[in-house]
């Protein structure tokens, strides 16, 4: 049976370092997706996970028995996002166009309708607030439970699922507004 | 219910993820509110309608990326050790720096990192059509610094003094000052057991001591150190810097009638160099 993140990473804490790679092998794409999903810069989000991967290297003898690693990994993810904002503000910005996200697999007679409704989801998302899209990101995208995303956020769980609602619904509007319909 | 409560799990609701007797709950208000009934459905289209933003694939070249890191450090860190278990122990001060098993190691950090470097450059160069070379040197020596910094913090926690001594070399090969670095110097001029390598943390803490902290942690050192021979290291050094901070200390530890000869010595020639600048 294969070893679970946690054991892993006590693991690369205690100096088995080569417990590293399965875990960049089960993790890296989802970190990818959301960087890219919250920069839209592709060249950026793979720089950042190669930063988070350094970072998880660097302060392994700071995970706690106990913690989720996909917490702890996406925790690290946020500080690493928060320092190369820091440091590119320019180039952290969402484009107009929905880019290289695809709207994916709608009947053929549906396609045209759904790539338009991707591109004003893409847009109203590009229009949130970080703090709103993150949250949203980590819940409906990179499938964290509420009690990881509270970790991630240093906050309670009740308050997550508040934030995602507010996201949601604020996301919603913006659709709708951008639309000109809502559902009946 | 309240609809305030209703509406917060929605997004669970959608996600498939709230439990069975909070789903009922729910279930049951939007039967009779058509307000939440209306919420559900509208959010529940911006829901699946966020199922179709498809990101791109990861490029596998990240994995190839990844495992140069891997491979660059485990390598290092093997090599470090090595030379630790060949140096054994003081470093031969007599020899020629580059002779010794530690800088060789080095050297072979620095031309595997070089090749690796080397390697991705020539890579997305050719494949990616690249012309801003200038920006990805500055990249790659961005991460040399990095693997550096890795590989010195890792060294500096071993338990083998000589290990440890590879740490410090690996820090003063760093170009950039590094907080976690410094920390683990600072830690180790006042509490590492071995003196050889608290004499070579002093050599690694000249780069830093133009921040009033390091300085001050300099001065505090003095005042644990057991050994005379770090003592008047650490003295030097602050006499070379000329740290007038440092004057009331050394003021002090050359009046002192209990204090190594030696050290007072130093003590007090530091005074009169740091004296001399101010004039």
């Amino acid at each position: 049976m294969a070893a679970d993140d946690e054991q892993l990473m006590a693991g690369v804490r205690e100096g088995e370092i080569a417990k590293l790679e399965p875990l960049f092998d089960r993790h890296h794409r989802a970190l990818f997706h959301f960087f890219l999903r919250l920069t839209s810069n592709r060249p950026a989000s793979e720089d950042l996970v190669q930063d988070v991967f350094y970072r998880i290297l660097k302060y392994r003898h700071t995970y706690q028995d106990g913690t989720s690693f996909r917490a702890w990994m996406y925790q690290i993810g946020r500080n690493a996002l928060a320092d190369f904002a820091a440091r590119h503000k320019a180039e952290v910005a969402l484009p107009d166009e929905a880019g290289d996200f695809a709207a994916g697999g709608p009947a053929p007679d549906r396609s045209a309708q759904s790539a338009q409704e991707a591109a004003l989801l893409h847009r109203a998302l590009k229009a949130l607030p970080a703090e709103k899209r993150e949250v949203l990101v980590l819940s409906r995208f990179q499938g964290l439970k509420y009690e990881e995303i509270a970790t991630v956020l240093k906050c309670e769980v009740g308050t997550v699922k508040v934030r995602v609602y507010r996201a949601l619904r604020e996301l919603g509007d913006r659709f709708y507004a951008l639309s000109g319909e809502r559902a009946s | 219910m309240s609809c305030d409560w209703v509406r917060e799990q929605i997004p669970e609701c959608l996600a498939g993820t709230l439990d069975k007797s909070a789903r009922a709950v729910v279930i049951e208000h939007i039967e009779t509110c058509a307000n939440c009934r209306k919420e559900l459905g509208e959010l529940g289209v911006v829901w699946r309608g966020l199922e179709g933003q498809n990101p791109p694939e990861a490029d596998p070249r990240m994995r190839v990326r990844f495992q140069e890191m891997m491979d660059v450090y485990q390598e290092a860190f093997r090599a470090g050790q090595q030379a630790a278990r060949q140096t054994a122990g003081a470093p031969d001060r007599r020899k020629p720096w580059f002779t010794s098993p530690a800088w060789r190691a080095a050297g072979a950090f620095a031309l595997l990192v070089a090749g690796v470097v080397c390697g991705r450059f020539l890579d997305r160069r050719v494949f990616d059509g690249s012309s801003q070379p200038g920006a990805e040197m500055a990249e790659m020596r961005a991460q040399l610094e990095g693997l550096r910094q890795l590989v010195a913090l890792s060294l500096l926690d071993e338990s083998s003094a000589s290990s440890r001594l590879r740490g410090v070399h690996y820090s003063i090969q760093m170009t950039q000052p590094d907080a976690q670095v410094l920390q683990s110097l600072l830690r180790a001029v006042s509490r590492d057991p071995n003196v050889d390598v608290r004499l070579e943390t002093v050599d690694a803490l000249e780069k830093y001591a133009g921040e009033p902290d390091v300085r001050r942690a300099l001065v505090d050192a003095i005042a644990v150190q057991e050994s005379p021979l770090v003592q008047v290291a650490l003295i030097d050094l602050l006499g070379k810097i000329h740290a007038h901070d440092a004057l009331p200390a050394l003021r002090k530890l050359a009046e002192d009638s209990q204090a190594d000869e030696t050290v007072r010595q130093h003590a007090e020639l530091a005074l009169n160099k740091i004296d001399s600048r101010k004039e």
